[in-house]
């Protein structure tokens, strides 16, 4: 899969770059295809509802709060996705903070932006698999009032550890760093976008591109 | 407990208490407390289904993972094996402790420290052995670092027996890029008794990594495969038993003889696999090797070792130790490799450096970002075990020698850690003037290297160099040396060859001619500078005289890249030092500082050239004229250019140009740390002097550090909401000093509200920020 670089590029507020960016860009975006296996896992799960939030009995995991519920309102089952770049991401970068910190500083968008490449492609199988089905916008924990501390129950659930190598520290931080976790709610009627969008954004009060007056989707 | 071949272990534990109505959610391992009956049920069945050896419900029995379960890592252990042992009287099985990774990733990608993950390994196995199991399984094992401190654990705390298999996917690499030939390597060399592959596929795509296991190890083979692939929507796996049973003859005709089954198997695969005739294997022949995490380098040809990383008339590198500089060293290690070198030697001996902490310290940043093996050089056999402790892959050693001393204290040490070692054919006469007294003195090292259990493949011999203008006719013995330990005794050898020529004209010719001759008498290993052209042209030369180098391939490439005799554009005579940096031209900086030195001071050229060109750059950026790779780019070319000038200065015995000290931090709980890596990259080429503290810093750490180095800004940063806190309470701790510091606070969360809020001084909202902060803190008398 490839990796969207002018996403990446727009990550580093360099969407105008020049051409010698425009180079490294492509040129460490080959060399992480090369040398690396993005990878994704996920599962459905059956949703009931009950006091404390939305409960996902099979991956023995509540989602309190009004986002959970809002989200999947219209939703039977949610699937649940954990999408990694892998360790070697980590290495790679190690690597390269030492020999070249402008190309690290590259690598470090290229390897954002190529999470969430391989989110869509994850979406894109899980809709494949539910012909008929509506789906809601991806959202995570962190996001609005659903605790990023599910992230524990998370990795469990799908057993990420076991399966992609993924951990979690006591903050809640994934490993390795290109890591993303996401629900993806699944119903019958067409979903609108509740989730994308500044609103819901934590950087809307710093954001580069706000203060432009643009908009980093553009 | 025997190992007898083949052998039939057991499936899969997890997914079968989820079939007997384990709750989602549930720490399996407590079963072994809370419902012993279900746990005893799966046994049971392994056993009746032909199971010689079952892995106990102990596969997460950490003491991170039970910290919130209420019951001790000992309690769980105990119960677990103590159940299994109560089934396998039934057939008179056997019990596996199981052990898995701890869950959470090792220093250096993640923070867990290496001693640490070796004290929570070292807990479970004494526990497992107090209760009566018969060996132990490390087993989904993805970080070589992690299952290094498991075996040594291990091996420490008791005498089982100990299987080690780890996961790979689909690419031949587990998650962190460890190759099953580095894990054969590493793990027979610590002393493991059987190594493999468990989880993460089935057995057919196990195949091609079960042969290059065997391919690296005298050990038996072991293959637990999944039943396939689970389906997303009903958890269902792929491959039935019988399928399962007979993929399996393919795995045991690949090379494993020790068989059972992992995620989705249940007794009926391990029935039929009972059912099921095993062909046997031919063992191949093992040539030596040493490897790291991702490199396993056979030593069946000839290979550099870098001699760089070694104090010894090196100002610039002795400061760099002093200073507990290991960015600098690091810049060697790389240097190196990229010229060439296929192995590292690292000396850190010099008067004022601790070398058994330095000597750690220095392996493990180098590994850190260079992927090739090391061979750990030095006297201090404290030094010597502290650094084999930490290395992560199969090490050389260099060295041990015919003294009594040094044969009783380094083998057993090469033997513990599984590494390669280098034998010098000296002893307590000193260097014997004659060929043959060499060779006897390695002979001596092979005998008792064999005697303590170091196989032959892992000695490498040097027959020393000794300067040819002052003792001529040694030359000659030194290589009749080489031919005879190559040739009669069998050996690998090494030879440090540019002794030869000190204190001759052309020194390069007489080492040059030397090499060649070494090599061909049977040199496999020469330790050379490979930073020089002449010296790795040699090598390549020698390379296709001998076949290694097939079709000439390398030799071709090698100098095909350096057809186009001019350099680019960059090479261009009118650019001046400001014009390189803003380009960010390395090479050009530093050659035109160099230059630029024979005329000007030190500091005008700070004052004058690099100051401006990276405020114009950095100006730029924040116009958007140019953007953060150009700003680093030319914040590193000025690195280039600081480096010359620091090193005129130290040739003059005056110390650099220093612009304040500046601590930085990633606060803790905080892992992602490029955002204050740039920073720091930026702010040490104003002039700044950083202590970089790393990631997940500790609050009473970054307080101390600050308190010990006096330093008037420490910088913070954090990425994530759930790591503000953290950043709160240290800014707090620091204005609790005598003398409280500014603290400027950065990061993707951050904002100047928040900055106010927690009491720190100064926002930086990017690199150019925290430069511009530095400059206002710093100007102020």
């Amino acid at each position: 899969m490839k990796i969207p670089v002018e996403e990446a590029l727009r990550y580093m507020g360099a969407a105008q770059a020049d051409e010698a960016t425009r180079h490294l860009a492509e040129e460490t975006a080959g060399m992480l295809e090369e040398r690396l296996r993005p990878r994704f896992l996920w599962r459905a799960f059956p949703i009931a509802r009950g006091e404390e939030g939305i409960r996902l009995e099979g991956a023995g995991m509540t989602l309190p709060g009004t986002l959970a519920e809002k989200m999947l309102a219209e939703c039977d089952t949610a699937a649940l996705m954990i999408a990694t770049l892998g360790a070697g991401f980590d290495r790679m970068m190690q690597e390269w903070e030492k020999r070249d910190m402008a190309r690290a500083a590259v690598m470090d968008v290229c390897g954002s932006a190529w999470t969430e490449a391989v989110c869509d492609e994850a979406e894109e199988e899980i809709r494949g698999r539910f012909p008929g089905k509506y789906l809601t916008d991806r959202f995570s924990p962190g996001y609005g009032d659903l605790p990023l501390q599910l992230q524990a129950g998370f990795l469990q659930a799908l057993d990420a550890g076991r399966k992609l190598g993924i951990t979690a520290n006591e903050s809640y931080l994934l490993l390795p760093c290109k890591s993303v976790t996401a629900i993806i709610g699944l119903a019958d009627r067409p979903q609108g976008a509740k989730i994308r969008g500044c609103g819901y954004c934590r950087l809307r009060g710093e954001c580069a591109y706000r203060k432009r007056g643009i908009f980093c989707g553009d | 407990m025997e190992i007898k071949l083949p052998m039939l272990l057991d499936g899969a534990m997890g997914t079968m208490l989820q079939k007997s109505g384990m709750k989602p959610g549930t720490v399996p391992e407590t079963l072994n407390i809370t419902d012993p009956e279900m746990v005893a049920a799966v046994h049971r069945a392994y056993y009746r289904a032909g199971s010689r050896v079952v892995y106990a419900n102990t596969f997460g029995a950490n003491r991170l993972k039970m910290k919130n379960t209420g019951y001790t890592v000992q309690e769980i252990i105990a119960a677990g094996v103590r159940l299994a042992k109560e089934c396998a009287k039934e057939t008179g099985g056997l019990v596996g402790l199981d052990v898995g990774p701890i869950g959470v990733m090792l220093e250096p990608l993640g923070t867990l420290p290496f001693g640490e993950a070796v004290d929570i390994y070292r807990e479970i196995m004494r526990a497992g052995a107090d209760a009566g199991a018969d060996m132990i399984a490390i087993e989904t094992m993805s970080d070589l670092a992690e299952t290094r401190a498991a075996l040594i654990a291990a091996k420490e705390a008791t005498d089982l027996p100990v299987f080690v298999t780890m996961s790979f996917d689909a690419t031949g690499r587990t998650f962190t890029g460890c190759t099953p030939a580095s894990m054969a390597r590493t793990m027979e060399g610590l002393g493991a008794d059987a190594v493999g592959i468990n989880c993460s596929l089935g057995p057919k795509e196990m195949i091609p990594m079960i042969r290059e296991i065997r391919a690296n190890t005298t050990l038996p083979v072991i293959a637990k495969p999944n039943a396939g692939l689970p389906d997303p929507v009903t958890g269902a796996y792929g491959v039935d038993a019988e399928s399962f049973a007979e993929a399996m003859k393919e795995l045991a005709a690949a090379g494993a003889e020790i068989v059972g089954g992992c995620c989705g198997t249940n007794p009926d695969y391990i029935a039929a696999l009972a059912r099921t005739e095993l062909p046997k294997a031919e063992r191949p022949a093992i040539g030596g090797a040493v490897c790291t995490w991702a490199v396993c380098l056979s030593t069946d040809r000839v290979r550099v070792i870098g001699e760089r990383i070694n104090p010894t008339g090196k100002k610039r590198l002795q400061q760099a130790l002093l200073e507990d500089d290991t960015d600098y060293i690091v810049e060697l290690a790389i240097n190196q490799a990229d010229a060439g070198a296929d192995l590292l030697d690292i000396n850190v001996g010099y008067p004022g450096v601790d070398e058994v902490s330095m000597l750690p310290k220095v392996v493990q940043a180098v590994q850190s970002a260079v992927d090739l093996p090391l061979q750990l050089d030095t006297t201090n056999p404290e030094a010597l075990e502290a650094a084999l402790r930490v290395y992560h892959g199969k090490a050389a050693v260099n060295s041990v020698n015919g003294k009594e001393e040094s044969l009783n204290t380094v083998l057993p040490l090469v033997k513990k850690y599984g590494a390669a070692v280098v034998g010098l054919t000296l002893d307590e006469n000193g260097i014997p003037d004659t060929a043959e007294k060499r060779v006897a003195i390695a002979r001596r090292i092979l005998e008792r290297a064999t005697a303590v259990g170091i196989p032959k493949e892992d000695l490498w011999i040097d027959c020393l160099t000794l300067t040819v203008s002052a003792q001529q006719e040694q030359a000659m013995e030194t290589l009749k040396a080489v031919h005879t330990v190559r040739n009669e005794l069998g050996l690998k050898t090494v030879l440090g060859v540019s002794n030869i020529s000190f204190g001759l004209p052309n020194r390069m010719l007489v080492t040059r001619a030397f090499l060649a001759a070494a090599l061909e008498a049977g040199l496999t290993l020469p330790i050379v500078n490979p930073n020089q052209k002449e010296i790795m042209d040699v090598i390549a030369a020698r390379r296709v005289l001998s076949g290694e180098d097939e079709g000439c391939r390398g030799y071709v490439d090698r100098f095909a890249e350096e057809a186009p005799a001019s350099a680019a554009p960059a090479a261009n005579a009118e650019m001046t030092l400001g014009d390189a940096i803003r380009k960010g031209l390395r090479k050009e900086a530093e050659r035109l500082t160099a230059e630029a030195l024979k005329t000007r001071s030190e500091m005008e050229l700070v004052e004058q050239e690099l100051i401006p060109a990276l405020e114009e750059t950095g100006e730029k950026y924040e116009q958007g004229k140019v953007f953060l790779p150009q700003l680093l780019s030319a914040a590193q070319a000025a690195q280039s250019a600081f480096g010359e000038i620091r090193g005129s200065l130290l040739q003059k015995g005056e110390q650099g140009t220093d612009r304040g000290a500046v601590i930085m931090a990633t606060v803790q709980g905080d892992i992602h740390d490029i955002g204050k890596n740039i920073v720091i990259t930026v702010l040490e080429n104003y002039g700044y002097r950083v202590y970089d503290l790393g990631k997940d810093v500790a609050p009473e750490v970054i307080v101390k550090e600050a308190r010990e180095k006096g330093v008037k800004l420490v910088g913070l940063s954090a990425l994530m909401t759930t790591t503000l806190p953290a950043m709160a309470e240290t800014v707090k701790q620091l204005k609790m000093l005598e003398e409280p510091p500014l603290v400027m606070v950065g990061g993707a969360v951050v904002t100047a509200d928040y900055a106010q809020a927690i009491g720190a001084e100064y926002y930086a909202k990017d690199v150019r920020d925290a430069v511009k902060i530095a400059a206002r803190v710093f100007s102020d008398p």
